[in-house]
């Protein structure tokens, strides 16, 4: 690695995970760092350790051994009281979307804000803009099964996206979208990955890892075994 | 925002689980009742131990004139007689404790339990005069009283010997079988409650799991997310506390008031004092049963 003026918004140092009883660690020994504004793919098998890692970086658990630090924080000594602060600067995209079915596109979104306490007037006021970025301005009164997976994505996006994180985690985002679509949720994440947010993003995808040329890590049995700053995925399957 | 959000929430939240809900109520009602219950009769003991004294009493009479009870008592007891029982009394290894009661106090002891009207004025049947001294004695050991009996019965100013266990011993016998039976049901039932909430609190958290995930994943604080949950144990412990305290207050008023003490004179009863006390135990103990178990179980059902 170069030497880095930017300090990391997500470091991995050493960083093992590991279950009880035989078998590789689910993570060993991996040391990432993502700098801020950087666009990072995680890719790898299935087992291969990406969603441990970003299980990691949302503090959903903490490493057996080495450390992790996201946006300035060593998880291992965070709190759990402040576990919800850190959140609040990441969102997250999942593979199937995890929308509300019985609220709206709007209320979806607004429903990031509520949940930590902001003012009506804010939410009146960032829920129509983020549906705009993401393309849905016309759509915030639909229910998510009145749209396409496309769209349902870019739902999650902009809740993802509505409390202006710094780091954006996306698993396997286009997991369940054809190729056509996913080329647009790739635009969207580019596009907000242009705007200084940090993007790591877990896939399977290689047709996008190779179009995109954006950083690529790669983990097998846990380990780090390619970091290339604009890589293609290179994974055989 | 958030107050319209959580109390939001507390509404869908207990019409969705309506018959839960309504099964914690119940049990709460039933089981907060039995154990207030329980409580009543317990200070009805001590309400009727204070005034008949408890099995572990024996009651020395002290001569008054012309004794009806005894024909020996040349008259009042005297100051020196009394140093010589206090003596006989304080030396004996059987007595744990034991007083004096004035005549004073055996008057206004008799005026309370059968009512002051016949008591007073010119027509009064007994007076503070006639009513006799005694010493309060408490056992040791309520089967380990014949010393105590030998030594005082023939000393002189002794009148006569009264022990407890012979009067109120079958009563204390039937208020402890119905409290301890009280109590007993209430744990039974108020086990079912805990059970019942913890159920109450999966089901709710698997009907809301994407919900609550989302919370988590956006950074809503573990108190915000386990508000509603809270609030529907509370909201549930405040409906079976009311129902309760209501069946108390029936108690109170037409086993207690209405009943028993209207028909039984020779037992004071106890009243409205003793339910506010009980209805309070019972207002502090209705949240707390529900309330920790929901703080103890969202922590493990939310993953907070």
């Amino acid at each position: 690695m170069a030497s880095r003026t930017v300090r990391p918004v997500i470091r991995f140092e050493k960083a093992t995970v590991a279950y009880p009883g035989p078998g590789h660690p689910a993570l060993d020994q991996a040391t990432i760092n993502v700098d801020k504004g950087e666009f990072v793919f995680l890719v790898g098998p299935s087992g291969s350790g990406k969603s441990t890692a970003l299980r990691l970086v949302l503090r959903e658990m903490r490493p057996t051994t080495g450390r992790v630090y996201v946006a300035g924080k060593e998880i291992n000594r965070l709190a759990t009281w402040k576990v919800p602060r850190l959140r609040r600067q990441i969102g997250t995209v999942f593979q199937d979307f995890r929308l509300l079915q019985n609220k709206t596109v709007s209320e979806n979104v607004a429903f990031a804000m509520q949940v930590i306490g902001r003012s009506s007037r804010d939410i009146r006021k960032n829920v129509p803009e983020m549906l705009d970025l993401v393309g849905l301005a016309d759509k915030g009164g639909r229910m998510p099964d009145e749209l396409s997976g496309g769209e349902q994505q870019r739902v999650a996006i902009a809740r993802a996206m509505v409390n202006k994180p710094m780091i954006l985690i996306a698993d396997e985002p286009t997991g369940n979208l054809d190729p056509a679509t996913s080329v647009g949720i790739m635009g969207l994440l580019d596009q907000i990955n242009l705007s200084g947010t940090t993007v790591l993003m877990a896939t399977h995808d290689n047709g996008i890892v190779d179009q995109m040329r954006k950083r690529v890590v790669e983990l097998e049995h846990g380990r780090v075994i390619r970091d290339e700053a604009t890589g293609v995925y290179g994974f055989q399957h | 925002m958030q107050i319209r959000h959580i109390s939001t929430n507390l509404g869908h939240g207990l019409r969705r689980n309506l018959s839960m809900h309504l099964a914690v109520v119940l049990t709460l009602f039933i089981s907060l009742s039995l154990a207030g219950i329980g409580v009543m009769l317990s200070k009805q003991a001590d309400l009727t131990a204070e005034v008949l004294g408890n099995e572990l009493q024996i009651q020395v009479y002290l001569c008054v004139p012309k004794d009806p009870n005894n024909a020996a008592c040349v008259g009042e007891v005297t100051d020196p007689q009394k140093a010589a029982i206090d003596n006989v009394v304080a030396a004996n290894p059987e007595v744990s404790d034991y007083y004096f009661e004035s005549k004073a106090t055996a008057f206004e002891k008799i005026k309370e339990l059968l009512g002051p009207e016949q008591f007073e004025g010119r027509d009064a049947v007994v007076t503070e005069k006639d009513m006799p001294q005694s010493v309060w004695i408490t056992l040791k050991d309520p089967d380990d009283y014949d010393g105590i009996v030998d030594a005082v019965r023939n000393l002189d100013g002794v009148s006569y010997l009264k022990t407890a266990r012979d009067l109120v011993g079958p009563i204390y016998t039937m208020i402890d079988v119905l409290k301890y039976a009280s109590w007993g049901a209430a744990a039974v039932l108020v086990l079912a409650a805990i059970l019942l909430v913890a159920n109450t609190i999966r089901l709710a958290a698997l009907a809301r799991r994407k919900e609550i995930e989302i919370m988590r994943l956006v950074g809503a604080s573990r108190i915000f997310i386990a508000v509603p949950f809270l609030l529907e144990a509370l909201v549930t412990a405040l409906i079976g506390v009311g129902l309760s305290a209501g069946a108390l207050a029936a108690f109170t008023q037409w086993a207690l008031i209405g009943g028993l003490d209207d028909n039984i004179n020779a037992l004071p009863f106890i009243g409205w004092d003793e339910f506010v006390q009980t209805a309070l135990l019972v207002a502090v103990a209705g949240p707390l049963l529900t309330v920790a178990p929901t703080l103890l179980l969202t922590r493990k059902y939310l993953r907070l």
